[in-house]
């Protein structure tokens, strides 16, 4: 069951029109592909999408799922969206409550185990050792838990026992014990699950907030599994223009070009490779298919179809597609965003990274005009 | 919008030689992502045709991977779709183009298609048509058949009725046009419109083309046109992050596709996904293909980089603009400016020469040691040499080895010529003689040659590789290989499959090798077994070898070896200039074409013919054998000689008594008409070069041959049959658009050529203009020895 209903308030206004897991990330890819192409590389075929906050981008990027070969008979990718039911509407509360309203997608398929996951995180995973050890442990829950480079205070922090059981969480605390915080990651055993989702909760629940607190202090049995790899939640402005940074500063931690070890799949443009059309710098940079670039770009990351015209400088840069910078432009830090025209003769540069889409550009003009 | 459905004919090979030996050519890797069938597909989708058959031929797994269910291009669908028909009948080369019995082969389908109109086109164009608009036209003009052109150039596109289509399909044996083509040149009553692309179009044909057109998409306008937006050209989806630059990379004016690491140096270039331009490298002017690496200091120019290659450090490639450097798939190429190599072979020019081999090697040794390799060439020292040259040679050493179970001595003598270091096996038993070829003992002689190399080569070595010629030199491999812990790499080059050196077991005691299970020994079936890469004398005979009518017994090792087997068309040496002939009458270029007139003047005066310029005089020098052609010749010339008072011929040649008979018998009846002169030194052939006007090579089997290079360059335009090296060289001469250099026809009978005869007669006779334009062109053609040196040391550093 992948989560991709959250608002992503704190990436605003990158998701004003679309839901967190459809924004851009490393120039060709969205959020989700990372959780998709995961799910497939472990040969994970069934799969829930439960959908809430602007979904139609994100229904129309994963269509069937065949780019991610995960358009299946017999399983693939369903979409599970609020809807209205005779006993009232399924609106989604909170992530475990978003589970309870689909559980009638997870009885239809009648698993053992069910893997719940979110939608906007980096990473590259097999979960096939982590259910190994789930089934291994005999637990009725295991987390997956990760070693934050950034402050532990963001996420929900664990302590285990030396078999790996949990005996301590707190959500997001002030003063942190230990220094394993979750992914967001659960493998239910679907008996445990169907049980402690059933029972009388306040409305709105989550899974880090009420479910595993809850799951402790009723003793069931909480496994954690610690996963090794580079993992990122994106889940501000500044993570994520700093998670994409890396694939520049640090191409070695995600690696992208590695193809044979979990290939991350993203749905292909239909332009033709970028062209460099004249012979000022382009250094340290990603660029993606379909760009016409006549300016300098440094240290930047270009997605699909962006044009940089002549005598215009990029330092720093997250460009979505579609953006055209026109001639005799400076701009420095910034994520601008799909669609952007940025007129000639235009000085944006910020000493903090900043999110730059036409209004935004607008209300500048408006300001300097004052 | 459902009114077309469209046929991709698949089925033309091009001349693309290493690039098309793993695919067709309509899977060729264009513009960094695409393949060039991704034209076709694109500009049917959008079109929202959605009916389409593919007819390819031989290997075409690559294409089949590429367009998958069609789905991409809207064409995975419950009615219609996409549909694959290979030709059915593999035994026979196949024609180069879809014939009507080719598509009856899949009757069933144009039965099926439910679409009014059917439109056809090749795999292999770059553009970006709206065949909507080409349809609107064609309803509109009420023609039979709508041809697309480009700028006076056939595209081999066309649209036409379903039903008519279906009418000749059904009747492809019976009507006498072969395809689509065919009927627009000879069908006169059929009323045909044109429909004039005006965007930037390119028909891919060589690597040339492919190399030039890449190139073109640099071109902003012409980039923008193919990669419009309105109608966007797809391809198959894969997954690759996008394109690293690095502090270290200088980009400009390139194309680079999604998943490739820019340390380097790129201007002007095409790289493909997944490459790595390493720091240092300099890559201009070059189509880099995806997964290929080019290392530290590498420099490439003009060059063409087929998948998956490595280019070492310091390696240095360097191509023309027409001449691209063609590298093979997944090859690893080192710096190899120096290579060393030893030609092995029984004649070279100018030591001893009976006949095409000895300019071969004399011209090529000579080519490739101007492109910086080293070469030497090792022969045996007959007494002709001997007695012309031998106060010349400097003696190196004496050596005695064992052979047929006794002692022998051997003298090695070298002679060096422009660069090219000659050596030559001196031995009283075996090479004391007057001919090279023609005794009894031949394969005792040629088995002692090949184990004397083997043992010389200590003392001339040490060398990369040896690049040995026909049949003489067949056992080497064998040899070297059995009796050598690293033996050398070789390549065997097929100049004439007809001797291939077949004797008894002895041969193998003498030269004590393990004998093989078969009764006899074939010294060239041997060199096709063991030789590291096998070449023949050009692409087209190279691909006809793989059918028995010219393989014969040869024909299953060769199959077996396919993917070592390379075809490369002889060069003609530059000697053969009318410019500076000296032997003829009147020197000229192909500006000074009416010059060519006082030559023919002066042929007819020598040759005792009547005069006039408006004769047509058919010239002929070659051997008169069944291969030549003459049983079909024979055939017709009488007829055309009476039917047409105005024909001459003119003969120069040696060879099979029951030809020359017959052509004395049709000498007699036309006095004036025909001049036969018979044997080697009759006249000068040169004379008949000149003087002229057509060149005729019926030939059934041609490996290559000369004779049709030297006439198109004096401006005899050749009318040859299309096989071997014929087919390489001669291009059919096209009334409506003035393309090509002479006149061909295919099926070996004596209708087809005496109608084309007819043909060629007809514009000679009728259309000045564009005789002379037809002049002009064929003059212009080059068949550069250095074209043939770069293509074999294409080969050479595949094997390195």
């Amino acid at each position: 069951m992948v989560l991709v209903g959250g608002r992503g308030t704190r990436l605003h206004p990158i998701t004003k029109h679309m839901a967190k897991p459809a924004v851009t990330f490393g120039g060709k890819y969205r959020l989700v592909d990372f959780v998709l192409s995961n799910l497939t590389n472990s040969y994970i075929g069934t799969v829930g999408i439960i959908t809430q906050y602007e979904p139609h981008s994100l229904m129309h990027y994963i269509e069937h799922g065949a780019n991610w070969d995960l358009d299946v008979s017999g399983g693939g990718i369903q979409f599970l969206t609020p809807y209205t039911a005779y006993d009232g509407d399924k609106w989604q509360k909170g992530t475990a409550h978003a589970i309870r309203q689909h559980m009638h997608f997870i009885r239809q398929h009648d698993p053992e185990l069910v893997l719940i996951l979110s939608g906007d995180h980096v990473y590259k995973m097999d979960y096939t050792p982590l259910i190994e050890d789930h089934q291994q442990s005999g637990a009725d829950i295991t987390i997956a838990t990760f070693k934050p480079h950034d402050s532990l205070s963001r996420y929900g922090v664990l302590k285990s026992d030396e078999t790996g059981r949990l005996i301590h969480f707190q959500e997001k605390p002030d003063h942190p014990e230990g220094d394993m915080a979750s992914m967001g990651i659960y493998v239910f055993e679907r008996k445990a699950l169907e049980t402690i989702l059933t029972e009388e909760m306040p409305e709105g629940f989550d899974f880090g907030k009420d479910i595993i607190p809850k799951a402790l202090q009723e003793d069931y049995r909480i496994n954690t599994y610690r996963f090794e790899g580079y993992f990122r939640d994106v889940g501000t402005v500044q993570s994520l223009y700093e998670a994409n940074m890396e694939l520049l500063d640090r191409p070695e931690l995600l690696r992208l070009n590695d193809y044979k070890n979990l290939p991350i799949y993203t749905r292909s443009s239909d332009y033709p490779p970028h062209h460099i059309m004249l012979s000022e710098p382009v250094k340290n940079s990603l660029v993606s298919d379909g760009c016409l670039i006549q300016g300098t770009v440094r240290h930047s990351i270009l997605s699909n179809n962006v044009a940089v015209l002549e005598d215009t400088t990029i330092d720093d840069c997250l460009i979505y597609s579609g953006v055209t910078v026109n001639e005799n432009c400076q701009v420095k830090n910034a994520i601008i965003l799909e669609n952007t025209v940025i007129p000639p003769n235009t000085n944006i540069v910020f000493d903090e990274v900043k999110v730059i889409d036409n209004d935004i550009l607008w209300a500048l003009g408006d300001d300097s005009n004052e | 919008m459902n009114r077309l459905f469209a046929i991709i004919d698949a089925s033309s090979r091009g001349n693309f030689e290493k690039l098309t030996l793993h695919r067709m050519p309509g899977a060729l890797p264009y513009a960094g992502r695409y393949r060039l069938i991704d034209f076709a597909l694109s500009n049917i989708k959008n079109a929202g045709i959605t009916n389409v058959a593919i007819f390819p031929f031989g290997n075409y797994r690559s294409l089949q991977d590429h367009v998958g269910s069609g789905k991409r291009w809207n064409l995975d669908r419950r009615r219609d779709g996409l549909f694959i028909l290979p030709p059915k009948n593999l035994m026979m080369p196949s024609d180069d183009m879809l014939t009507f019995q080719g598509m009856h082969e899949h009757v069933e389908y144009f039965k099926r298609s439910t679409q009014k109109y059917c439109l056809i086109m090749p795999a292999d164009i770059v553009w970006n048509i709206d065949f909507n608009a080409v349809l609107d036209e064609h309803i509109e003009s009420g023609a039979d058949i709508t041809e697309i052109m480009h700028e006076n150039t056939r595209l081999h596109a066309f649209i036409l009725d379903k039903e008519q289509l279906l009418d000749y399909i059904l009747n492809y044996d019976i009507i006498p046009y072969k395809s689509i083509h065919e009927l627009l040149l000879k069908k006169k009553q059929l009323v045909r419109n044109i429909y004039n692309h005006q965007f930037y179009t390119k028909r891919i044909k060589d690597p040339y083309t492919y190399h030039r057109s890449n190139l073109d998409m640099l071109k902003f306008e012409v980039g923008n046109t193919i990669f419009s937006r309105k109608r966007p050209i797809l391809t198959k989806e894969k997954t690759a992050p996008p394109a690293r630059y690095t502090n270290t990379a200088e980009v400009s004016n390139s194309m680079i596709a999604s998943g490739s690491l820019i340390r380097g140096k790129v201007h002007q270039s095409i790289i493909g996904r997944d490459c790595v331009i390493k720091e240092g490298a300099e890559v201009s002017n070059s189509i880099v293909m995806s997964n290929s690496v080019i290392e530290k200091g590498a420099i490439l120019n003009n060059a063409i980089i087929d998948k998956g290659v490595v280019v070492k450090k310091e390696t240095v490639l360097e191509g023309s603009e027409t001449q691209p450097f063609v590298t093979q798939k997944e090859q690893i190429l080192t710096d190899q400016s120096a290579l060393r190599v030893l030609f092995v072979g029984a004649e070279a020019y100018p030591y001893i020469k009976t006949g095409g081999l000895a300019d071969v090697i004399g011209g090529l040794s000579r080519a490739l040691v101007k492109k910086g390799l080293e070469v030497s060439v090792i022969l045996p020292l007959y007494n002709p040499v001997k007695e012309d040259h031998k106060e010349s040679f400097e003696f190196i050493t004496n050596h005695t080895f064992t052979f047929d179970g006794e002692e022998r001595k051997i003298g090695l003598y070298r002679h060096e010529r422009k660069k090219v270091k000659f050596y030559f096996i001196e031995n009283f038993k075996y090479f004391e003689r007057d001919d090279i070829y023609g005794y009894e003992d031949d394969c005792h002689r040629f088995a002692f040659f090949n184990l004397a190399v083997k043992e010389v080569l200590d003392t001339i070595g040490p060398f990369d590789l040896l690049h040995l010629h026909d049949w003489h030199t067949g056992l080497i491999p064998k040899i070297l290989n059995h009796q050598m812990v690293s033996p050398p790499k070789t390549v065997f080059t097929i100049h004439n499959i007809d001797y291939q050196g077949e004797c008894e077991q002895d041969v193998i005691d003498a030269l004590n090798l393990p004998r093989s299970d078969d009764g006899e020994v074939n010294f060239m079936e041997e060199a096709v077994k063991e030789a590291t890469k096998l070449t023949t004398v050009s692409p087209t005979y190279r691909n006809e070898l793989r059918y028995e009518y010219y393989g014969k017994n040869l024909t299953g090792p060769l199959l077996k070896r396919d993917r070592d087997f390379y075809g490369v068309l002889n060069g003609l040496p530059k000697d053969f200039a009318p410019q500076n002939d000296k032997v003829i009458l009147s020197r000229y270029d192909h500006t000074q074409v009416f010059t060519k007139t006082e030559n023919k003047l002066f042929l007819q005066e020598k040759m005792q013919l009547s005069l006039g310029l408006q004769k047509f005089i058919i010239g002929m020098v070659t051997r008169i054998t069944e291969q030549k052609g003459f049983p079909i010749i024979l055939e017709i010339l009488d007829e055309i000689l009476s039917e047409h008072a105005d024909i001459q011929f003119v003969l120069l040649g040696t060879g099979e008594e029951k030809y020359i008979t017959a052509l004395r018998e049709v000498a007699q009846n036309h006095p004036g008409q025909v001049r036969l002169n018979i044997g080697y030194d009759a006249t000068e052939p040169n004379f008949i070069y000149a003087g002229a006007d057509l060149y005729l090579m019926p030939s059934r089997v041609e490996p290559c041959g000369l004779s049709q290079m030297i006439a198109l360059k004096y401006g005899t335009i050749p009318l040859v049959r299309r096989t071997g090296g014929l087919a390489d060289s001669v291009t059919d001469y096209d009334p409506f658009t003035k393309e090509g250099n002479g006149f061909t026809f295919y099926p070996y009978d004596a209708h087809a050529l005496k109608e084309k005869l007819y043909e060629a007669y007809d514009v000679f006779k009728n259309d000045k203009d564009a005789w002379r334009h037809l002049i002009a062109q064929a003059m212009r053609c080059d068949f550069s020895l250095d074209t043939q040196a770069q293509k074999i040391h294409e080969i050479y550093l595949t094997m390195i």
